[in-house]
């Protein structure tokens, strides 16, 4: 520990109560790229402090979880790494599939060289003279990385290889079985995991998978110490995450948060004063940028919460798993009053069906058949068999799937059948709370999309 | 209920249990070659029959251990408990019980592996499926040879049904009236008919 603190943390000014140095990842103020001199300037060379082995003890002691959206432990997974037979290929995984997140194209076009940082470490945790950063295929970003990439080999500042490549735009291009398919030169479709453990690449070739965002944490964590990174964070989900806000009034910004953070001070939220607003539900909110009725958490897999309720939780995962909610990639959207839920839910679902990867009948036969319901919902005058219809087809498809597509998917819809129960009510009634024809919730441009304006 | 005692009861469960099973294997079976083409069953959401397919197989499973357990314990023939699992290890009827056996051990292996599928690789466990093909028929050359009621009227009558059932479905698959969807198009094109079938409404 004597040789991290010998460091300085980074001269940052507080970004809040109870988060200190924050941002950690990002600059504190400005979108522009960070190059390799102002990089070393503030953090310094990468440190590998008292080789791998030294490493690996101080991500286990800091807690750090992969920002991916599985919050797997990352320690577990560099242990394995650097038992592997041999070396594992490290990939840095910056697909982001997801089109309401945002972060990780924002960390690599802002601090690339942290990113870069965090893959050296883990490849010399695992061993690795090879590493692979997998990008959505962007050609500025790429243009950029590939610079920040030839930078660091002039200055002969890296040990391992890196390689780019590019992730297609697909939602579920960074599922890792995904990746590993794309990487070994097939489609970057999902595969069934036979075993927990590091994925195969080939025959007696592992790879090793973090989140972008998750190396970056790395890079820090090797430079100022476990217990620097906990200062910010709670105590079982410690440090920060670059969190994709979506606020009531459509803008949308991407924050590095410490975790426990409430979601009412991340979109603003009054909980005290509830809005006068028509209020079917009875549980609209104030926040800074007009009234809330539903809060999503996680992103299209994660779950839809009362606005209400979700104004009383912490962004962390104790407090959001036992709701059927979950931190996921960190996207938070705030939706307005005014506008249908239901509507919202089923132009997310019908795109979810369209991504399915058309592998597993229970995935690419269930989610069309409940998109369309779903949509028949969102409509006028429903058929008052579609609830119950769809709670019965949810419950055929999930984990009936290679991958968590599915399950994912059905968590989002069932989420929103619960929020947005009183909204169905309406529906079937002939009426709607939806007066905005604008879509809130986005999605990739060019795809089908429901128009589910029916005012 | 002439005929039946408490000796000949196990004899004629076993009988009968043996039948059912037939049938049900057969109904696996023919939704199996649906499962594999994605096809369909007026009433039923083409995704419902992967998990008719997977049902009446464990119903299956439940009437082959009975067929196989009255088999065991009933005095009036003695087959072993080694014999029902081991082909041609039986006393009695060696070569026909032995391939019951055999179907047996087929089956058991579809199951399990089906059972622990999150827990290996899918082309592994998709070759080890491919052995349905060689339980089932196993199946009816058991039953016919092993079955003292096979010699005519209604079980023959079955038998000859299931065979021909099996033979149709396999002519359809192996035709091209069973052709697949492309992967990238299957949601695109089961959204398409959805929406199609609402705009009906």
């Amino acid at each position: 520990m004597t040789d991290s603190l010998a460091l300085r943390p980074p001269a940052r000014p507080a970004g809040g109560p109870g988060a200190p140095g924050l941002p950690r990842l990002l600059p504190a103020s400005g979108a522009v790229p960070v190059d390799l001199r102002s990089h070393l300037a503030r953090h310094g060379p990468p440190r590998y402090p008292g080789g791998p082995g030294r490493l690996l003890a101080e991500v286990a002691a800091a807690g750090l979880t992969g920002r991916g959206g599985g919050a797997f432990p990352v320690a577990r997974k560099l242990a394995a790494a650097a038992e592997a037979r041999p070396p594992p290929l490290v990939i840095g995984n910056g697909a982001e599939g997801e089109p309401a997140s945002s972060k990780d194209k924002s960390l690599l076009w802002i601090s690339p060289h942290l990113v870069l940082d965090g893959l050296q470490l883990a490849a010399a945790a695992a061993g690795s003279a090879a590493a692979v950063l997998y990008v959505q295929r962007n050609q500025r970003l790429h243009g950029q990385l590939a610079e920040a990439i030839a930078e660091r080999a002039a200055a002969g500042i890296d040990a391992a290889r890196v390689e780019l490549a590019p992730a297609p735009d697909r939602f579920l291009a960074g599922e890792e079985s995904a990746l590993v398919s794309r990487l070994t030169g097939k489609p970057a479709l999902p595969a069934y995991r036979p075993v927990r453990g590091l994925p195969r690449l080939a025959p007696g070739r592992t790879a090793l998978v973090q989140n972008v965002e998750t190396l970056a944490h790395l890079a820090l964590i090797a430079r100022y110490g476990a217990a620097w990174f906990r200062l910010a964070g709670t105590e079982t989900e410690p440090g920060s995450m670059i969190a994709t806000l979506h606020l009531a009034d459509g803008r949308m910004s991407v924050a590095e948060v410490p975790l426990g953070t409430g979601l009412a001070d991340l979109l603003g939220l009054d909980p005290v004063h509830h809005s006068g607003a028509a209020d079917p539900g009875g549980g609209i909110v104030a926040s800074a940028s007009g009234p809330v009725q539903a809060v999503l958490v996680g992103g299209y897999h994660g779950a839809w919460l009362p606005a209400a309720e979700a104004a009383r939780l912490p962004l962390a995962n104790a407090a959001l798993r036992p709701l059927g909610a979950a931190v996921g990639a960190g996207v938070v959207a705030a939706l307005p009053a005014g506008r249908c839920g239901l509507a919202e839910t089923a132009r997310v679902a019908r795109y979810l069906a369209l991504e399915s990867a058309g592998q597993c009948g229970p995935c690419f036969n269930g989610l069309p058949r409940i998109a369309a319901a779903l949509d028949h919902l969102a409509g006028p005058r429903p058929d008052r068999r579609a609830r119950a219809d769809l709670e019965r087809w949810a419950g055929l498809v999930t984990e009936r799937g290679a991958c968590h597509h599915p399950d994912g998917s059905v968590r989002f819809i069932r989420s929103a059948l619960r929020v947005f129960a009183a909204e169905a009510g309406l529906h079937e009634r002939g009426r709607c709370t939806g007066t905005g024809a604008r879509p809130f919730l986005p999605l990739p441009a060019g795809r089908p999309a429901t128009d589910a304006d029916w005012s | 209920m002439t005929g039946i005692t408490h000796t000949t009861a196990l004899w004629y469960a076993s009988r009968a249990t043996g039948v059912v099973t037939m049938l049900l294997l057969t109904a696996v079976l023919l939704l199996g070659i649906l499962v594999n083409r994605q096809g369909r069953l007026p009433g039923l959401p083409s995704f419902a029959v992967t998990g008719l397919h997977r049902n009446i197989s464990l119903l299956a499973v439940a009437f082959l251990a009975i067929h196989v357990i009255t088999a065991i314990v009933d005095p009036y023939v003695t087959i072993g408990l080694a014999a029902a699992v081991l082909p041609f290890a039986s006393a009695y009827k060696p070569f026909w019980l032995g391939l019951g056996a055999i179907s047996l051990d087929l089956v058991a292996a579809l199951i399990v592996t089906s059972l622990a599928r999150g827990r290996m690789g899918r082309r592994a466990w998709r070759g080890i499926h491919w052995l349905a093909y060689a339980a089932w028929p196993l199946a009816v050359v058991h039953s016919l040879g092993s079955s003292s009621d096979a010699h005519g009227g209604l079980v023959l009558g079955v038998l000859a049904g299931c065979v021909l059932a099996v033979a149709a479905a396999l002519a359809w698959r192996l035709s091209g009236a069973a052709r697949e969807v492309p992967r990238a198009g299957r949601a695109a094109a089961t959204l398409s008919r959805m929406s199609a079938r609402k705009a009906d409404l």
